[in-house]
This record gives C-alpha cells, structure tokens and sequence, in this order.
C-alpha cells in the first residue's frame, strides 16, 4: 500500500513494520547483509515482491543499498529496534490462545469428575 | 510460579524458546489432556472445533499426529516421543529442527507447565518465532480444505 501522504520518517517506520514479511527481511537483514536473490530463499516470494518490500524498507530509513553494482546488498540500519519481543506476538498468541484453551478444558473436565 | 492463567515465553539463549503457564488442576490431568487422544482433540483448536485427526502413539519412540483439516490455516502438529514420565514430564521431537520439553509440576492443586523448545539453530528457533509455515504444506491443506467443501 502506497503511503505517499505520510511524510514523517516514523509514519514511514511504522507503515514499514506493520508488515509480518517485511518484519522477517529486517530479521533476517540483523544476520548480515543479503542482495535480493538471498532475500528471496526464506520466503516463497517473486522478486519484484521482495523489491517492492525493500524500497518500503529503504524509503523509511530501515535498510541502506549497498554499493557492489553487481549484487546491491541491503543492510539492516541500526535504528534502535524493539527486541525479539515484538516479532514474538503472533507465535505468543498462536501459544496463548492454545493454552487457554487447555486451561477451559481442564475446567470441564474437573467438572465432571 | 505464576498465577494460574499468565502465560510467558522468554528466549533464554539462541535455540530456545520456553513458555510457562499454570493451571488450577492437579498434574496428574494436566499430563492426561495432553497425552490421550480423546482430550487433546477437544482443546488443542483454540477456535473449539474438535480436531479431524488426532492420534497419539504414546510410547518412547511412538508418534502422535493432531490435524484440524477444517481449519486449513494451521499446519499439522506431529511428532515423536523421546520421553514419558508421567504426570511430570513429556519430551517429543518435531520436525528435524526441534525438541519440546514439557515439565509439569504442582505446588497446592496447582500446576506450572514449562515449555522448552530447544532448536537445532538460532535461524531454526527464530523461525519457529516467526511462524515461517511451509509454503507447501499451508497450499496442500487449503486445497484439501476446499475439495472436502465439494464433496460435502
């Protein structure tokens, strides 16, 4: 989604990170630099995909371009993310929700006993 | 321990994730919802469909498999049993990439289940973070998802 209106870098920050695929470019990028074919392995994605995902990341300031002519590596920028904690949220819902679960569950089946 | 119903996962170190949770039942039951078929098919969709298939093989070196076919946004939950000491402890293996602890203890009714999923790599374990799904499987199920909405 194209967010030409937004003009602040921390709009831009924020629209880049709302995305789950983007998010795991940043992560992967935190290992060290990779060129778009690299970036392309972990996720079943076309390459204008990913090149679309990387110039949302590099117009909020998040990724730099390399200069290498040939491969154009992106870099992680050390903007000071949040840890691990954020990228956490789905896996901690996916576990929270399953666990509750359990926790009714286990109700019924006192109950019944 | 926590008060029933918080629920944490922390990363200890690179391969790790452990998740801790307490509930207000004995462990003895905690153990058994996880370890007989017809428990684990009633809570294991949070959602409260009952799962399609759910089989357990619960011996060292026995597998167990809980698909929610209907779903078709969650891959299949399978396994292998490595360790079973009831009612404290459960490890299984799933997947090349993980080994899952489960360590049940009680304290005045109560129990705190521990987690640990130990990964064969930090790359593995922030997968597992990121719910990275195999493309493959996640197409395969939708598919099966929609044929059996034909054929119903």
């Amino acid at each position: 989604m194209e967010m030409e209106a937004h003009t602040d870098r921390l709009s831009l920050a924020f629209a880049a990170l709302a995305d789950p695929t983007r998010r795991a470019i940043l992560a992967r990028l935190a290992s060290g630099e990779a060129d778009v074919s690299e970036l392309m392995k972990p996720f079943a994605l076309s390459q204008p995909t990913i090149s679309k995902h990387l110039m949302v990341l590099e117009r909020a300031g998040l990724v730099v371009r390399g200069r290498d002519a040939q491969r154009r590596p992106r870099t992680l920028v050390a903007v000071p993310l949040k840890e691990v904690a954020d990228w956490v949220e789905p896996f901690r819902r996916f576990w929270e929700r399953k666990l509750s679960s359990l926790d009714d569950y286990l109700k019924v089946m006192q109950k019944k006993k | 321990m926590n008060n029933a119903g918080e629920f944490s996962v922390t990363t200890p170190t690179d391969r790790q994730i452990v998740m801790t949770r307490s509930f207000d039942a004995p462990r003895e039951l905690v153990f058994e919802a996880w370890t007989k078929a017809e428990h684990v098919a009633q809570w294991w969709d949070p959602s409260g469909v009952p799962l399609t298939v759910c089989e357990i093989d619960l011996r060292v070196g026995g597998t167990f498999r809980w698909i929610n076919i209907i779903n078709g946004m969650e891959s299949p939950f399978t396994g292998t049993y490595r360790e079973i000491v009831p009612p404290e402890r459960l490890v299984f293996s799933s997947g090349p990439e993980s080994a899952a602890t489960l360590i049940f203890s009680e304290s005045s009714g109560k129990t705190t289940l521990k987690m640990i999923l130990e990964c064969a790599s930090k790359e593995d374990r922030d997968a597992l973070l990121q719910m990275r799904v195999d493309a493959g499987a996640a197409r395969t199920l939708e598919n099966l998802a929609a044929y059996l909405q034909q054929i119903g």
